[in-house]
């Protein structure tokens, strides 16, 4: 007599998801999205009465942000139409074929595409080692030097490599990779496989975005002035700096004596002036909205510093800049989260 | 205060972790000097110190100087007029040191040509917060009391208007107050300060203070005095009948009154006090401020009437407000008007200079920092030559 299965709990039937691991792609999928992805843009590109052929990216942001106007916070869970391989993360296609055996020689290593990498980067050396030697052999060597400049530019960071392997890699492999680079690097005919190394170098953003230093504005009697902005918290300033003047500084049409009666808000005021030894020289008109005492004393004192920065040399904005009086202070009230009594402070503990 | 500066630059965004931020761009450029510039050569003593202490005396070229005034004298000519602070540095400094500046000399020129046969003149002095007009006032008031003058010197009409422990319904006049603390402590300064007059003034008038206590008429003002010394209970009145008394004998010449009072706009403005149904006494209701008010009518000649705005004791005023019309409010300034007022403002370079000569000399600035020349300016910006700011900071110092 064969045992019928009557009833199982669900819990058996069920499919391990977690088990799984990520979802898998396959190409005739991306390649789906592909095309509607192109047909999508083809009908916005009507919607919105453009040409559908020079319909560019830019432009199809704009449109969806046009379309679907959202009001969230966070950039990343607005609406997006973007190429499906910018959205769905490059995955490795199978690797093994009908009977079941691996295309690539390295598969059973477990980072096929890292050594074989690898490989290929210690073959390229071994093949300049032997053009050296050639040349050697000719005693061309010492013209011949060809070396990549490095200068202005970095190696790949971790990240980066992983994301062009498509492969996780540990600390320890990505250096090893990078020394070998190195090595490559040093050797003095390396200049034939520059295009090859270059793949690996990624440009260094310009140290901090050029400050651009306005002009000296002249007014009608001749007196140099210069304006600034600032804000610290909510507060919002301008400064108007003139030269040939005795250190007074009005704030909303008041003294600053009057409007800021805490000593800690004018020294804040006399920090850039003191700081460049300039306290008595220049003249101050500034107007200030919002926020409290201390953080309009911030406004203005980020608004005169960047004022000031017309009437000094470019040596005297270095020493500001790195004193901090050029950088706006981005910190913010930070918002109170439900469950919680402020920002950080939780609600007392009860054990019962 | 100054060495907080470092503390201000601590607090900007480390952005530049590493760096050691110095104080200024020219320590930053000139690192590898270590010591600090010399002080330049110092001033001679004589720039902002005058050895004439007779107020009489000064004229412009003491303009800015400090001027000494002995111990002695103080004691007997400001029992109770100069400011609680300036009071402490007198303490300290062991000298009481008043600087001499223009609206003083103006003030002076003026009392020096008053016509004692016109209507007393009245001067309002005005002026920001903390530039100085009570101590013109005091400096008038020395120069009064050093020609001989009878000075009614009243130290801060707002303590007449506010804080009141006891306010009694007066016997004389059942619809006023009385306020017998304020009354007994100004009569007794009032004594200290002029007591070889109470000595000669004689009263014109029999004076009932109660059924079994009296002052015959032409007893010496003195006996007055003592009377509302002795029963508290009329200082007040006795008050009002010494302010009556003056008024009244200043025009027959045996002497010249200067009636000196300083927050003049608390005659009219609000008072704090409430009587015991908790409504708001209006100041014609306190006995005080009733009979100071007919001293500052300019209808008695034979002396001058000195007076200055505050707005610092003052009640429900803003704190901006400094002009007369505001201090005043349009009861005061009509009853004022006409007055020569003296505007006092905030030190010139040459007073700046001289102040802070007088802090160093007297070693009352004590960081290092404070004697060097970026010391000096970084005190005028923050004080923005603002007397009683400079006082205040180099309190700390």
């Amino acid at each position: 007599m064969t045992l019928r299965l009557i009833y199982t709990t669900t819990a058996v039937q069920k499919r391990n998801v977690a088990a799984s691991g990520p979802e898998k792609y396959t190409e005739a999928f991306i390649k789906n999205q592909i095309e509607e992805f192109n047909l999508g843009k083809r009908h916005l590109a009507n919607m919105m009465g453009e040409d559908p052929e020079t319909f560019t990216q830019e432009d199809i942001d704009k449109a969806i942000a046009y379309l679907f106007p959202s009001g969230l916070f966070e950039k990343r869970a607005r609406p997006i139409m973007k190429h499906p391989t910018e959205i769905f993360p490059k995955q490795k296609a199978i690797q093994w074929g009908e009977d079941h055996r691996p295309f690539h020689f390295l598969f059973y290593t477990g980072k096929q595409s890292f050594y074989s990498l690898m490989h290929e980067i210690y073959g390229k050396l071994l093949d300049i080692q032997k053009y050296e030697d050639h040349l050697r052999a000719q005693s061309l060597l010492a013209e011949n030097r060809k070396l990549i400049n490095l200068i202005g530019s970095r190696w790949l960071i971790k990240e980066e490599l992983e994301e062009m392997l498509v492969e996780k890699l540990s600390d320890h492999d990505y250096s090893m990779c990078i020394q070998l680079l190195e090595r490559l690097v040093t050797l003095p005919c390396c200049g034939i496989e520059e295009e090859y190394v270059l793949k690996f170098r990624r440009e260094l953003a310009i140290q901090l975005k050029k400050m651009v230093i306005e002009p000296l504005q002249y007014d009608e009697q001749g007196v140099a002035f210069s304006t600034g902005e600032g804000k610290r918290k909510t507060s919002r300033a301008t400064a108007v700096i003139y030269d040939n003047g005795s250190g007074k500084i009005t704030v909303n049409g008041v003294d600053y004596l009057y409007y800021f009666p805490v000593m800690q808000d004018r020294e804040q005021l006399m920090f850039p002036f003191q700081f460049l030894d300039r306290l008595g020289i220049h003249d101050m008109i500034c107007t200030v909205s919002g926020g409290g005492r201390s953080s309009q004393a911030g406004a203005i004192r980020l608004a005169s510093a960047r004022a000031l920065c017309s009437f000094i040399t470019e040596n005297e904005v270095e020493f500001m800049r790195q004193a901090g009086l050029l950088t706006a202070d981005p910190r913010v009230r930070e918002r109170k989260k439900p469950g919680q009594e402020g920002a950080r402070r939780k609600f007392t503990w009860k054990k019962r | 205060m100054l060495r907080s500066v470092k503390g201000v630059i601590c607090q900007g965004p480390k952005l530049d972790s590493g760096y050691f931020l110095h104080a200024s761009a020219r320590a930053w450029l000139s690192a590898a000097v270590n010591q600090d510039v010399q002080i330049p050569a110092e001033k001679p003593r004589t720039v902002f110190r005058t050895s004439e202490s007779n107020p009489a005396n000064h004229a412009e070229q003491h303009e800015g100087q400090h001027y000494s005034i002995p111990l002695q004298e103080v004691k007997v000519v400001f029992p109770h007029g100069l400011p609680c602070r300036f009071q402490m540095q007198m303490r300290t400094f062991n000298e009481s040191c008043l600087m001499v500046r223009k609206p003083a000399l103006e003030l002076l020129g003026y009392l020096k040509n008053t016509n004692f046969a016109h209507p007393a003149i009245r001067y309002v002095i005005y002026g920001e917060k903390g530039t100085g007009k009570t101590m013109t006032l005091c400096h008038a008031v020395h120069y009064c009391a050093k020609q001989d003058w009878l000075v009614l010197h009243i130290p801060d009409a707002h303590l007449w208007v506010k804080n009141c422990r006891e306010l009694m319904q007066s016997s004389y006049n059942k619809e006023r107050f009385d306020q017998p603390l304020e009354a007994s402590t100004w009569l007794k300064n009032f004594k200290t300060s002029n007591d070889h007059f109470l000595k000669e003034i004689k009263t014109q008038q029999t004076y009932m203070w109660s059924k079994r206590e009296s002052t015959e008429k032409g007893r010496p003002l003195g006996e007055v005095v003592e009377q509302g010394l002795t029963r508290v209970k009329n200082a007040s009145d006795a008050v009002g009948v010494v302010l009556k008394e003056l008024k009244k004998q200043c025009p027959l010449g045996s002497f010249r009154l200067l009636v000196a009072v300083d927050g003049i706009n608390a005659l009219w403005g609000r008072t704090t006090l409430r009587k015991k149904d908790k409504s708001a006494v209006s100041p014609e209701e306190l006995t005080l401020v009733h009979n100071l008010r007919k001293m500052v009518v300019n209808d008695w000649n034979g002396g001058a009437i000195v007076t200055t705005l505050s707005q610092t004791g003052s009640l429900f005023k803003p704190r901006s407000a400094y002009l007369p019309h505001e201090l005043l409010g349009k009861e005061g300034f009509d009853t004022l008007d006409p007055f020569i007022p003296i505007q006092v403002s905030n030190y010139s370079q040459r007073e700046f200079e001289s102040c802070y000569q007088y802090y160093l000399d007297r070693k009352w600035l004590q960081h290092e920092r404070a004697s060097t020349e970026e010391g000096r300016k970084e005190l005028l910006f923050l004080s923005n030559s603002n007397p009683w700011q400079m006082e205040r900071i180099s309190a700390y110092l």
